[in-house]
Protein backbone atom coordinates (compact mmCIF):
# COMPACT_ATOMS: atom_id res chain seq x y z
CA UNK A 1 0.00 0.00 0.00
CA UNK A 2 2.64 2.36 0.84
CA UNK A 3 4.70 1.76 -2.12
CA UNK A 4 1.57 3.15 -4.23
CA UNK A 5 1.51 6.50 -2.41
CA UNK A 6 3.47 9.56 -3.33
CA UNK A 7 6.25 10.98 -1.33
CA UNK A 8 4.20 14.71 -0.44
CA UNK A 9 1.18 12.09 0.49
CA UNK A 10 3.80 10.51 2.96
CA UNK A 11 4.60 14.06 4.12
CA UNK A 12 1.30 15.14 4.32
CA UNK A 13 0.67 11.98 6.68
CA UNK A 14 3.21 12.43 8.83
CA UNK A 15 2.07 16.29 9.63
CA UNK A 16 -0.96 15.01 10.24
CA UNK A 17 0.40 11.77 12.67
CA UNK A 18 2.82 14.18 14.40
CA UNK A 19 -0.39 17.19 14.87
CA UNK A 20 -2.66 14.39 16.09
CA UNK A 21 -0.19 12.82 18.57
CA UNK A 22 0.49 16.37 20.06
CA UNK A 23 -2.80 17.85 20.46
CA UNK A 24 -3.81 14.24 22.19
CA UNK A 25 -0.31 14.29 24.06
CA UNK A 26 -1.39 18.07 25.24
CA UNK A 27 -5.35 17.38 25.66
CA UNK A 28 -3.78 14.18 28.21
CA UNK A 29 -1.83 15.62 29.93
CA UNK A 30 -3.43 19.22 30.13
CA UNK A 31 -6.68 17.25 31.89
CA UNK A 32 -4.22 15.09 34.64
CA UNK A 33 -2.54 18.36 35.29
CA UNK A 34 -5.49 20.76 35.56
CA UNK A 35 -6.65 19.83 38.88
CA UNK A 36 -3.29 20.27 40.21
CA UNK A 37 -3.37 24.00 39.13
CA UNK A 38 -6.28 24.80 40.08
CA UNK A 39 -5.47 23.56 43.83
CA UNK A 40 -2.75 25.42 43.72
CA UNK A 41 -4.04 28.95 41.83
CA UNK A 42 -7.12 28.98 44.28
CA UNK A 43 -5.16 29.05 46.98
CA UNK A 44 -3.36 32.27 45.55
CA UNK A 45 -6.61 33.93 45.49
CA UNK A 46 -8.13 36.39 47.67
CA UNK A 47 -11.46 34.83 48.60
CA UNK A 48 -13.39 36.92 46.74
CA UNK A 49 -11.97 35.97 43.48
CA UNK A 50 -12.86 32.71 43.38
CA UNK A 51 -16.42 33.15 43.20
CA UNK A 52 -15.93 35.27 39.62
CA UNK A 53 -17.77 34.04 36.43
CA UNK A 54 -16.06 33.21 34.35
CA UNK A 55 -13.13 31.72 36.79
CA UNK A 56 -9.71 33.53 36.55
CA UNK A 57 -7.21 31.40 35.50
CA UNK A 58 -4.03 33.53 36.31
CA UNK A 59 -4.78 35.18 39.96
CA UNK A 60 -5.49 39.00 39.81
CA UNK A 61 -4.78 39.69 43.32
CA UNK A 62 -2.12 37.27 44.08
CA UNK A 63 -2.13 36.86 48.07
CA UNK A 64 -0.43 34.78 50.81
CA UNK A 65 -2.75 35.20 53.18
CA UNK A 66 -4.57 31.55 53.05
CA UNK A 67 -1.23 30.26 53.54
CA UNK A 68 -1.04 32.70 56.73
CA UNK A 69 -4.47 31.62 57.72
CA UNK A 70 -2.85 28.05 58.26
CA UNK A 71 -0.74 28.86 61.31
CA UNK A 72 -3.15 27.54 63.51
CA UNK A 73 -1.54 25.28 66.26
CA UNK A 74 -3.91 22.23 66.27
CA UNK A 75 -2.59 21.86 62.52
CA UNK A 76 0.91 21.76 63.56
CA UNK A 77 -0.03 19.25 66.05
CA UNK A 78 -1.72 17.35 63.13
CA UNK A 79 1.24 17.48 61.02
CA UNK A 80 3.45 15.92 63.84
CA UNK A 81 1.20 12.89 64.89
CA UNK A 82 0.79 12.16 61.47
CA UNK A 83 4.60 12.41 60.86
CA UNK A 84 4.87 9.95 63.68
CA UNK A 85 3.11 7.44 62.74
CA UNK A 86 3.77 7.13 59.45
CA UNK A 87 7.52 7.38 59.79
CA UNK A 88 7.02 4.96 62.61
CA UNK A 89 5.10 2.49 59.99
CA UNK A 90 7.26 3.00 57.39
CA UNK A 91 10.16 1.70 59.22
CA UNK A 92 8.55 -0.85 61.27
CA UNK A 93 7.14 -2.41 58.51
CA UNK A 94 10.59 -2.38 56.08
CA UNK A 95 12.51 -3.82 58.52
CA UNK A 96 9.71 -6.69 59.33
CA UNK A 97 9.05 -7.25 55.53
CA UNK A 98 12.81 -7.35 54.83
CA UNK A 99 13.75 -9.63 57.13
CA UNK A 100 10.81 -11.78 56.29
CA UNK A 101 11.19 -11.75 52.74
CA UNK A 102 15.06 -12.69 52.89
CA UNK A 103 14.19 -15.81 54.75
CA UNK A 104 11.40 -16.60 52.04
CA UNK A 105 13.83 -16.07 49.40
CA UNK A 106 16.99 -17.59 50.55
CA UNK A 107 15.16 -20.34 52.96
CA UNK A 108 14.48 -23.79 51.14
CA UNK A 109 11.02 -24.66 51.95
CA UNK A 110 7.69 -25.90 50.23
CA UNK A 111 4.90 -24.10 49.77
CA UNK A 112 7.09 -20.94 49.13
CA UNK A 113 4.34 -19.65 46.22
CA UNK A 114 1.62 -20.15 48.28
CA UNK A 115 3.02 -17.71 51.27
CA UNK A 116 3.88 -15.41 48.39
CA UNK A 117 0.21 -15.21 47.18
CA UNK A 118 -0.75 -15.48 51.06
CA UNK A 119 0.67 -11.74 51.40
CA UNK A 120 -0.74 -10.70 48.09
CA UNK A 121 -4.41 -11.94 49.43
CA UNK A 122 -3.66 -10.15 52.81
CA UNK A 123 -3.43 -6.90 51.12
CA UNK A 124 -7.54 -7.56 49.59
CA UNK A 125 -8.43 -8.67 53.51
CA UNK A 126 -11.07 -5.41 54.73
CA UNK A 127 -9.71 -3.34 56.81
CA UNK A 128 -12.45 -2.24 58.75
CA UNK A 129 -13.08 -6.05 59.41
CA UNK A 130 -9.49 -6.21 60.83
CA UNK A 131 -10.23 -3.13 63.12
CA UNK A 132 -12.49 -4.43 64.62
CA UNK A 133 -10.72 -7.31 66.38
CA UNK A 134 -7.87 -5.07 66.19
CA UNK A 135 -9.86 -2.60 68.38
CA UNK A 136 -10.74 -5.13 71.17
CA UNK A 137 -6.48 -6.23 71.20
CA UNK A 138 -5.76 -2.50 71.78
CA UNK A 139 -8.24 -2.22 74.59
CA UNK A 140 -7.29 -4.86 76.40
CA UNK A 141 -3.54 -4.02 76.31
CA UNK A 142 -4.33 -0.20 76.92
CA UNK A 143 -3.41 0.79 73.40
CA UNK A 144 -6.01 2.79 72.61
CA UNK A 145 -5.87 6.81 72.21
CA UNK A 146 -2.36 6.16 71.83
CA UNK A 147 -0.13 6.26 68.91
CA UNK A 148 0.89 2.68 69.27
CA UNK A 149 -2.89 1.72 67.73
CA UNK A 150 -2.03 3.97 64.81
CA UNK A 151 1.83 2.34 64.33
CA UNK A 152 0.72 -1.12 64.87
CA UNK A 153 -2.72 -0.76 62.81
CA UNK A 154 -0.71 1.21 59.57
CA UNK A 155 2.25 -1.20 60.04
CA UNK A 156 0.11 -4.34 60.23
CA UNK A 157 -1.86 -3.41 57.10
CA UNK A 158 1.36 -2.46 55.01
CA UNK A 159 3.50 -5.36 55.82
CA UNK A 160 2.37 -7.77 53.26
CA UNK A 161 2.91 -5.48 50.61
CA UNK A 162 6.44 -5.06 52.42
CA UNK A 163 7.17 -8.66 52.38
CA UNK A 164 6.06 -9.33 48.49
CA UNK A 165 7.78 -6.40 47.11
CA UNK A 166 11.04 -7.12 48.88
CA UNK A 167 10.71 -10.64 47.98
CA UNK A 168 9.68 -10.09 44.44
CA UNK A 169 13.23 -7.86 44.63
CA UNK A 170 15.59 -10.27 46.38
CA UNK A 171 14.83 -12.90 44.29
CA UNK A 172 16.19 -11.34 41.29
CA UNK A 173 19.65 -10.77 43.08
CA UNK A 174 21.89 -13.85 42.49
CA UNK A 175 22.86 -15.43 45.39
CA UNK A 176 26.65 -15.83 44.35
CA UNK A 177 27.88 -12.76 46.40
CA UNK A 178 26.17 -14.02 49.51
CA UNK A 179 27.92 -17.85 49.18
CA UNK A 180 31.10 -16.10 48.92
CA UNK A 181 31.21 -14.24 51.61
CA UNK A 182 29.66 -17.42 53.83
CA UNK A 183 32.23 -19.42 52.65
CA UNK A 184 34.64 -16.98 53.54
CA UNK A 185 33.33 -17.30 57.21
CA UNK A 186 30.62 -14.23 57.75
CA UNK A 187 27.92 -15.24 60.04
CA UNK A 188 24.37 -14.94 58.43
CA UNK A 189 23.53 -11.82 59.61
CA UNK A 190 26.55 -9.89 58.82
CA UNK A 191 26.26 -11.24 55.06
CA UNK A 192 22.97 -9.88 55.70
CA UNK A 193 23.50 -6.33 56.78
CA UNK A 194 27.08 -6.34 54.47
CA UNK A 195 25.89 -7.83 51.51
CA UNK A 196 22.51 -8.21 51.17
CA UNK A 197 21.18 -4.66 52.62
CA UNK A 198 23.53 -2.83 50.01
CA UNK A 199 22.06 -4.05 47.05
CA UNK A 200 18.21 -4.17 47.99
CA UNK A 201 18.13 -0.56 48.71
CA UNK A 202 15.22 0.44 46.03
CA UNK A 203 12.98 -2.61 47.25
CA UNK A 204 13.72 -0.94 50.56
CA UNK A 205 13.10 2.30 49.26
CA UNK A 206 9.91 1.56 47.74
CA UNK A 207 8.73 -0.52 50.52
CA UNK A 208 8.99 2.96 52.82
CA UNK A 209 7.81 4.98 50.64
CA UNK A 210 4.53 2.31 49.69
CA UNK A 211 4.04 2.59 53.56
CA UNK A 212 4.48 5.43 54.35
CA UNK A 213 1.91 7.29 51.84
CA UNK A 214 -0.72 4.65 52.80
CA UNK A 215 -0.11 5.77 56.22
CA UNK A 216 -0.29 9.03 55.51
CA UNK A 217 -3.67 8.41 53.98
CA UNK A 218 -5.19 6.25 56.42
CA UNK A 219 -8.16 7.95 57.91
CA UNK A 220 -10.35 5.39 59.69
CA UNK A 221 -7.96 4.23 62.37
CA UNK A 222 -7.41 7.86 63.01
CA UNK A 223 -11.11 8.23 63.52
CA UNK A 224 -11.67 5.52 66.04
CA UNK A 225 -8.38 4.05 67.38
CA UNK A 226 -7.64 7.91 68.67
CA UNK A 227 -9.87 10.08 71.02
CA UNK A 228 -8.07 13.04 72.17
CA UNK A 229 -8.35 15.59 69.58
CA UNK A 230 -4.45 16.50 69.95
CA UNK A 231 -3.38 12.68 68.88
CA UNK A 232 -5.20 12.95 65.57
CA UNK A 233 -3.36 12.19 62.35
CA UNK A 234 -4.05 14.82 59.46
CA UNK A 235 -7.12 12.98 57.61
CA UNK A 236 -8.88 12.58 60.89
CA UNK A 237 -7.81 15.74 62.28
CA UNK A 238 -8.95 17.87 59.04
CA UNK A 239 -12.10 15.64 58.90
CA UNK A 240 -13.25 16.03 62.35
CA UNK A 241 -11.90 19.73 62.83
CA UNK A 242 -11.55 21.77 60.37
CA UNK A 243 -14.57 20.46 58.01
CA UNK A 244 -16.83 20.97 60.91
CA UNK A 245 -15.46 24.78 61.05
CA UNK A 246 -15.70 25.29 57.26
CA UNK A 247 -18.15 27.81 55.97
CA UNK A 248 -17.30 27.75 52.26
CA UNK A 249 -13.37 29.25 52.73
CA UNK A 250 -12.52 27.28 49.18
CA UNK A 251 -9.18 29.56 49.22
CA UNK A 252 -7.87 28.68 52.46
CA UNK A 253 -9.06 24.73 51.94
CA UNK A 254 -6.93 24.40 49.07
CA UNK A 255 -3.93 26.24 50.79
CA UNK A 256 -4.69 23.53 53.47
CA UNK A 257 -4.83 20.69 50.71
CA UNK A 258 -1.45 22.26 49.08
CA UNK A 259 -0.05 22.13 52.58
CA UNK A 260 -0.84 18.38 53.42
CA UNK A 261 0.23 17.18 49.87
CA UNK A 262 3.50 19.17 50.12
CA UNK A 263 5.50 17.21 52.51
CA UNK A 264 4.95 13.51 50.30
CA UNK A 265 5.39 15.46 47.02
CA UNK A 266 8.49 16.54 48.26
CA UNK A 267 9.44 13.08 49.73
CA UNK A 268 8.56 11.26 46.54
CA UNK A 269 9.80 13.62 44.01
CA UNK A 270 13.64 13.00 45.70
CA UNK A 271 12.99 9.24 45.92
CA UNK A 272 10.83 8.78 42.64
CA UNK A 273 13.79 6.91 41.04
CA UNK A 274 14.48 4.54 43.83
CA UNK A 275 10.78 3.85 44.04
CA UNK A 276 10.56 3.38 40.29
CA UNK A 277 13.62 0.86 40.15
CA UNK A 278 12.17 -1.11 43.28
CA UNK A 279 8.38 -1.28 42.05
CA UNK A 280 9.18 -2.63 38.22
CA UNK A 281 11.33 -5.00 39.81
CA UNK A 282 8.89 -5.87 42.56
CA UNK A 283 5.58 -5.53 41.11
CA UNK A 284 6.56 -6.21 37.15
CA UNK A 285 8.28 -9.75 38.24
CA UNK B 1 20.48 -21.34 50.20
CA UNK B 2 19.76 -21.78 54.29
CA UNK B 3 17.88 -24.89 55.29
CA UNK B 4 15.43 -24.00 57.92
CA UNK B 5 16.42 -27.48 60.08
CA UNK B 6 20.45 -26.09 60.46
CA UNK B 7 19.68 -22.70 60.41
CA UNK B 8 16.83 -22.39 62.80
CA UNK B 9 17.99 -19.66 64.93
CA UNK B 10 18.58 -17.62 61.64
CA UNK B 11 15.14 -18.21 60.10
CA UNK B 12 13.31 -17.42 63.70
CA UNK B 13 14.96 -14.03 64.11
CA UNK B 14 14.08 -13.23 60.12
CA UNK B 15 10.65 -14.59 60.46
CA UNK B 16 9.49 -13.67 63.71
CA UNK B 17 8.81 -10.10 64.10
CA UNK B 18 6.77 -10.08 60.33
CA UNK B 19 4.82 -13.67 62.03
CA UNK B 20 3.94 -11.48 65.17
CA UNK B 21 2.32 -8.77 63.40
CA UNK B 22 0.67 -10.81 60.88
CA UNK B 23 -0.19 -13.23 63.25
CA UNK B 24 -1.80 -11.11 66.03
CA UNK B 25 -3.14 -7.78 63.55
CA UNK B 26 -4.60 -10.26 60.26
CA UNK B 27 -4.65 -13.82 60.70
CA UNK B 28 -6.42 -13.71 64.35
CA UNK B 29 -8.54 -10.45 63.17
CA UNK B 30 -9.92 -12.25 59.67
CA UNK B 31 -10.39 -15.51 61.69
CA UNK B 32 -12.35 -13.87 65.13
CA UNK B 33 -14.38 -11.57 62.33
CA UNK B 34 -15.68 -14.71 61.26
CA UNK B 35 -16.24 -15.85 64.18
CA UNK B 36 -18.13 -12.97 65.33
CA UNK B 37 -20.19 -12.72 62.46
CA UNK B 38 -22.19 -15.61 64.06
CA UNK B 39 -22.62 -14.01 67.55
CA UNK B 40 -24.45 -10.35 68.42
CA UNK B 41 -20.71 -9.30 69.57
CA UNK B 42 -20.92 -5.45 70.25
CA UNK B 43 -18.92 -3.32 72.52
CA UNK B 44 -21.68 -1.30 73.83
CA UNK B 45 -23.28 -4.52 75.67
CA UNK B 46 -21.49 -5.70 78.66
CA UNK B 47 -21.10 -9.62 79.40
CA UNK B 48 -21.00 -12.82 77.18
CA UNK B 49 -21.67 -13.27 73.42
CA UNK B 50 -24.74 -15.04 72.59
CA UNK B 51 -24.45 -17.43 69.62
CA UNK B 52 -27.09 -16.28 67.14
CA UNK B 53 -26.38 -18.71 63.97
CA UNK B 54 -27.08 -17.24 60.96
CA UNK B 55 -29.20 -14.58 62.11
CA UNK B 56 -27.02 -11.92 60.86
CA UNK B 57 -26.50 -13.47 57.52
CA UNK B 58 -30.24 -13.80 56.86
CA UNK B 59 -30.39 -9.93 58.12
CA UNK B 60 -27.88 -8.67 55.61
CA UNK B 61 -28.83 -10.29 52.97
CA UNK B 62 -32.41 -8.96 52.97
CA UNK B 63 -30.90 -5.49 53.56
CA UNK B 64 -31.30 -3.34 50.70
CA UNK B 65 -28.38 -0.74 51.32
CA UNK B 66 -25.61 -4.34 51.66
CA UNK B 67 -26.98 -4.96 47.76
CA UNK B 68 -26.06 -0.78 47.21
CA UNK B 69 -23.20 -1.12 48.39
CA UNK B 70 -21.80 -4.80 46.89
CA UNK B 71 -23.11 -2.32 43.41
CA UNK B 72 -22.05 0.92 44.25
CA UNK B 73 -18.22 -0.57 44.63
CA UNK B 74 -18.33 -3.06 41.79
CA UNK B 75 -19.24 -0.12 39.83
CA UNK B 76 -16.98 2.34 41.29
CA UNK B 77 -13.65 0.23 41.56
CA UNK B 78 -14.57 -1.62 37.66
CA UNK B 79 -15.48 1.49 35.96
CA UNK B 80 -12.29 3.58 37.72
CA UNK B 81 -9.86 0.56 36.63
CA UNK B 82 -11.17 0.32 33.15
CA UNK B 83 -10.86 4.16 32.73
CA UNK B 84 -7.49 4.41 34.54
CA UNK B 85 -5.88 1.31 32.29
CA UNK B 86 -7.10 2.65 29.06
CA UNK B 87 -5.98 6.34 29.65
CA UNK B 88 -2.84 5.53 31.56
CA UNK B 89 -1.66 3.10 28.67
CA UNK B 90 -2.60 5.58 25.86
CA UNK B 91 -0.42 8.31 27.71
CA UNK B 92 2.72 5.55 28.33
CA UNK B 93 2.57 5.24 24.69
CA UNK B 94 2.43 8.36 23.70
CA UNK B 95 5.80 9.09 25.82
CA UNK B 96 7.34 6.19 24.45
CA UNK B 97 6.39 6.56 20.66
CA UNK B 98 4.89 10.10 20.55
CA UNK B 99 7.01 12.66 21.56
CA UNK B 100 10.34 13.24 21.72
CA UNK B 101 11.78 15.49 24.29
CA UNK B 102 10.36 16.47 27.45
CA UNK B 103 8.96 12.71 27.84
CA UNK B 104 11.04 12.09 31.35
CA UNK B 105 10.05 15.68 32.65
CA UNK B 106 6.07 14.39 31.68
CA UNK B 107 6.60 10.89 33.36
CA UNK B 108 8.14 12.67 36.93
CA UNK B 109 5.35 15.12 36.60
CA UNK B 110 2.89 13.06 36.08
CA UNK B 111 3.94 10.59 38.39
CA UNK B 112 3.93 12.96 41.77
CA UNK B 113 0.13 12.99 41.30
CA UNK B 114 0.05 9.65 42.52
CA UNK B 115 1.55 10.50 46.15
CA UNK B 116 -1.45 13.49 46.75
CA UNK B 117 -2.97 12.67 49.90
CA UNK B 118 -6.67 11.02 49.44
CA UNK B 119 -7.76 13.96 51.85
CA UNK B 120 -6.77 16.18 49.79
CA UNK B 121 -7.95 15.26 46.47
CA UNK B 122 -11.30 14.84 48.53
CA UNK B 123 -10.81 18.72 49.24
CA UNK B 124 -9.81 19.95 45.93
CA UNK B 125 -12.83 17.49 44.33
CA UNK B 126 -15.25 19.41 46.63
CA UNK B 127 -14.18 22.90 44.95
CA UNK B 128 -13.69 21.24 41.65
CA UNK B 129 -17.55 20.29 41.27
CA UNK B 130 -19.13 22.93 42.92
CA UNK B 131 -22.42 23.82 42.17
CA UNK B 132 -22.29 27.50 41.38
CA UNK B 133 -18.25 28.42 41.31
CA UNK B 134 -16.66 24.85 40.91
CA UNK B 135 -13.72 24.64 37.73
CA UNK B 136 -15.89 21.46 35.40
CA UNK B 137 -19.28 23.53 35.49
CA UNK B 138 -18.05 26.77 34.49
CA UNK B 139 -15.99 24.50 31.85
CA UNK B 140 -18.68 22.70 30.79
CA UNK B 141 -21.47 25.83 30.24
CA UNK B 142 -18.39 27.14 28.52
CA UNK B 143 -18.14 25.13 26.02
CA UNK B 144 -21.91 24.16 25.86
CA UNK B 145 -21.91 20.60 27.28
CA UNK B 146 -24.96 21.99 29.57
CA UNK B 147 -26.52 24.76 29.90
CA UNK B 148 -26.74 25.05 33.73
CA UNK B 149 -24.86 24.26 36.25
CA UNK B 150 -25.09 20.55 37.54
CA UNK B 151 -25.59 19.19 41.25
CA UNK B 152 -23.47 16.50 40.42
CA UNK B 153 -22.63 15.48 44.40
CA UNK B 154 -26.36 15.70 44.94
CA UNK B 155 -27.13 13.41 41.89
CA UNK B 156 -27.12 9.61 42.26
CA UNK B 157 -25.33 9.28 39.32
CA UNK B 158 -23.36 12.58 39.71
CA UNK B 159 -21.84 11.95 42.85
CA UNK B 160 -20.72 8.00 41.91
CA UNK B 161 -18.57 9.84 38.54
CA UNK B 162 -17.47 12.18 41.22
CA UNK B 163 -15.79 9.57 43.09
CA UNK B 164 -14.80 7.80 39.81
CA UNK B 165 -13.42 10.65 38.48
CA UNK B 166 -11.02 10.64 41.98
CA UNK B 167 -10.05 7.23 41.66
CA UNK B 168 -9.11 7.49 38.00
CA UNK B 169 -7.08 10.43 38.52
CA UNK B 170 -5.11 8.93 40.89
CA UNK B 171 -4.17 5.86 39.20
CA UNK B 172 -3.87 7.12 36.42
CA UNK B 173 -0.14 7.78 37.25
CA UNK B 174 0.60 4.68 38.14
CA UNK B 175 -0.19 2.30 35.28
CA UNK B 176 1.04 5.02 33.26
CA UNK B 177 4.22 4.26 34.50
CA UNK B 178 4.07 0.59 35.23
CA UNK B 179 2.87 0.62 31.31
CA UNK B 180 6.22 2.89 30.31
CA UNK B 181 8.42 0.55 31.98
CA UNK B 182 6.66 -2.14 30.48
CA UNK B 183 7.43 -0.72 27.17
CA UNK B 184 10.56 0.27 27.72
CA UNK B 185 11.02 -4.19 27.75
CA UNK B 186 9.48 -4.29 24.83
CA UNK B 187 12.53 -5.40 22.14
CA UNK B 188 13.09 -2.67 19.62
CA UNK B 189 14.37 -5.09 16.50
CA UNK B 190 10.99 -6.99 16.56
CA UNK B 191 9.07 -3.78 16.17
CA UNK B 192 11.26 -2.71 13.59
CA UNK B 193 10.99 -5.74 11.78
CA UNK B 194 7.55 -5.63 11.85
CA UNK B 195 7.25 -1.57 10.51
CA UNK B 196 9.67 -3.28 7.42
CA UNK B 197 7.39 -5.73 6.94
CA UNK B 198 4.51 -2.67 6.36
CA UNK B 199 2.46 -3.42 9.49
CA UNK B 200 0.74 -0.34 10.64
CA UNK B 201 1.00 1.29 14.16
CA UNK B 202 -2.33 0.16 15.09
CA UNK B 203 -1.51 -3.54 13.99
CA UNK B 204 1.92 -3.69 15.66
CA UNK B 205 0.22 -2.14 18.50
CA UNK B 206 -1.95 -5.30 18.63
CA UNK B 207 -0.16 -8.37 17.26
CA UNK B 208 3.32 -7.31 19.38
CA UNK B 209 2.97 -4.93 22.25
CA UNK B 210 -0.02 -5.10 24.01
CA UNK B 211 0.74 -9.15 24.13
CA UNK B 212 3.97 -8.39 25.92
CA UNK B 213 3.32 -6.22 28.37
CA UNK B 214 -0.48 -7.63 28.88
CA UNK B 215 0.72 -9.53 32.21
CA UNK B 216 2.67 -7.00 33.48
CA UNK B 217 -0.28 -4.40 33.15
CA UNK B 218 -2.94 -7.27 34.89
CA UNK B 219 -0.70 -7.42 37.66
CA UNK B 220 -0.62 -3.38 38.00
CA UNK B 221 -4.25 -3.37 37.67
CA UNK B 222 -5.36 -6.30 40.12
CA UNK B 223 -3.03 -4.06 42.59
CA UNK B 224 -4.81 -0.82 42.12
CA UNK B 225 -8.49 -2.26 42.20
CA UNK B 226 -7.11 -3.89 45.28
CA UNK B 227 -6.42 -0.72 46.95
CA UNK B 228 -9.82 0.60 45.11
CA UNK B 229 -11.86 -2.00 46.89
CA UNK B 230 -10.46 -0.16 50.18
CA UNK B 231 -10.57 3.34 49.57
CA UNK B 232 -13.30 5.28 51.63
CA UNK B 233 -11.69 8.46 52.34
CA UNK B 234 -13.44 10.36 49.38
CA UNK B 235 -16.92 8.68 49.88
CA UNK B 236 -16.54 9.21 53.47
CA UNK B 237 -15.90 12.57 53.99
CA UNK B 238 -17.05 14.33 50.79
CA UNK B 239 -20.34 12.67 50.15
CA UNK B 240 -21.11 10.49 53.04
CA UNK B 241 -22.15 7.90 51.23
CA UNK B 242 -25.23 9.92 49.58
CA UNK B 243 -27.04 11.07 48.49
CA UNK B 244 -29.25 8.10 49.59
CA UNK B 245 -26.77 5.77 49.65
CA UNK B 246 -25.47 6.35 45.96
CA UNK B 247 -21.93 6.44 47.27
CA UNK B 248 -22.12 3.98 49.80
CA UNK B 249 -19.18 1.35 49.05
CA UNK B 250 -18.32 -1.74 51.15
CA UNK B 251 -15.58 -0.69 52.93
CA UNK B 252 -17.67 2.30 53.84
CA UNK B 253 -20.72 0.35 54.67
CA UNK B 254 -18.57 -2.21 57.10
CA UNK B 255 -16.97 0.93 58.56
CA UNK B 256 -20.29 2.78 59.63
CA UNK B 257 -22.27 -0.45 60.99
CA UNK B 258 -18.65 -1.33 63.09
CA UNK B 259 -17.84 2.17 64.44
CA UNK B 260 -21.17 4.18 64.41
CA UNK B 261 -23.30 2.19 65.03
CA UNK B 262 -20.79 -0.43 67.39
CA UNK B 263 -22.57 -3.30 65.95
CA UNK B 264 -19.60 -5.25 65.55
CA UNK B 265 -21.34 -8.99 64.66
CA UNK B 266 -23.01 -7.56 61.65
CA UNK B 267 -19.82 -5.58 60.73
CA UNK B 268 -18.18 -8.74 60.97
CA UNK B 269 -20.71 -10.30 58.82
CA UNK B 270 -20.48 -7.16 56.04
CA UNK B 271 -16.45 -7.95 56.41
CA UNK B 272 -16.88 -11.61 55.89
CA UNK B 273 -19.43 -11.23 53.06
CA UNK B 274 -16.97 -8.61 51.13
CA UNK B 275 -13.89 -11.28 51.71
CA UNK B 276 -16.43 -13.96 50.34
CA UNK B 277 -17.28 -12.02 47.38
CA UNK B 278 -13.50 -10.93 46.44
CA UNK B 279 -12.49 -14.74 46.88
CA UNK B 280 -15.38 -14.92 44.32
CA UNK B 281 -13.40 -12.34 41.97
CA UNK B 282 -10.11 -14.05 42.66
CA UNK B 283 -11.67 -17.54 41.73
CA UNK B 284 -13.43 -16.06 38.43
CA UNK B 285 -10.63 -14.51 36.99
CA UNK B 286 -8.32 -17.30 38.19
CA UNK B 287 -10.56 -19.86 35.63
CA UNK B 288 -11.32 -17.70 33.11
CA UNK B 289 -8.81 -14.48 33.18
CA UNK B 290 -5.82 -16.36 33.43
CA UNK B 291 -6.86 -19.35 31.57
CA UNK B 292 -5.33 -18.11 28.17
CA UNK B 293 -1.74 -17.91 29.54
CA UNK B 294 -1.69 -21.22 30.17
CA UNK B 295 -2.97 -22.66 27.06
CA UNK B 296 -0.25 -20.37 25.12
Amino acid sequence: MSRTRTASQNDARAIINKLAIYTLTVALFGMLLLPIYWLVVTSFKPLEDIFVVPPQFWPKNFTFKNYLAQSDPRLVQFFVNSLIVSVSSAVASTFAGALCAYAISRFQFRNKNALLLFFLAAMAFPVPLLMITMYGTFLKLGLLDTYAALILGTTATGLPLSVWLITNFINQIPVDMEEAALLDGASPFKVLIHVVLPMIRPGLAASAIFVFITSWNEIIMGLTFVSSPELRTLPAGITLTFLGEFEGDWSEMMALAVLVTLPVFVLFALTQKAVLKGMTAGALK
Amino acid sequence: MYQIKRDFLFFLALVSPAILIVGVLIIYPVINGVYLSFTDASPLRRGALNFVGLENYTFLLEDNVFYASAFNTSYIVFISSALAIIIGFMMALLLHFGIKRGATVLRSLVFQIWVVPWICITLLWGWLFDTDYGLVNSLFTWVGLTETNMDLLFDQTGAKWVIIAGFTWRSIPFLMVIALAALQSVSKEVLEAATLDGARFFSRLWHIIIPMVRNVLLVALLLDSVRFFQEMTMPLVLTQGGPSNATMVLSLFTYKLAFENWDFALASTAGTLWLVFLMLIAWLLLKFGMKKEYGK
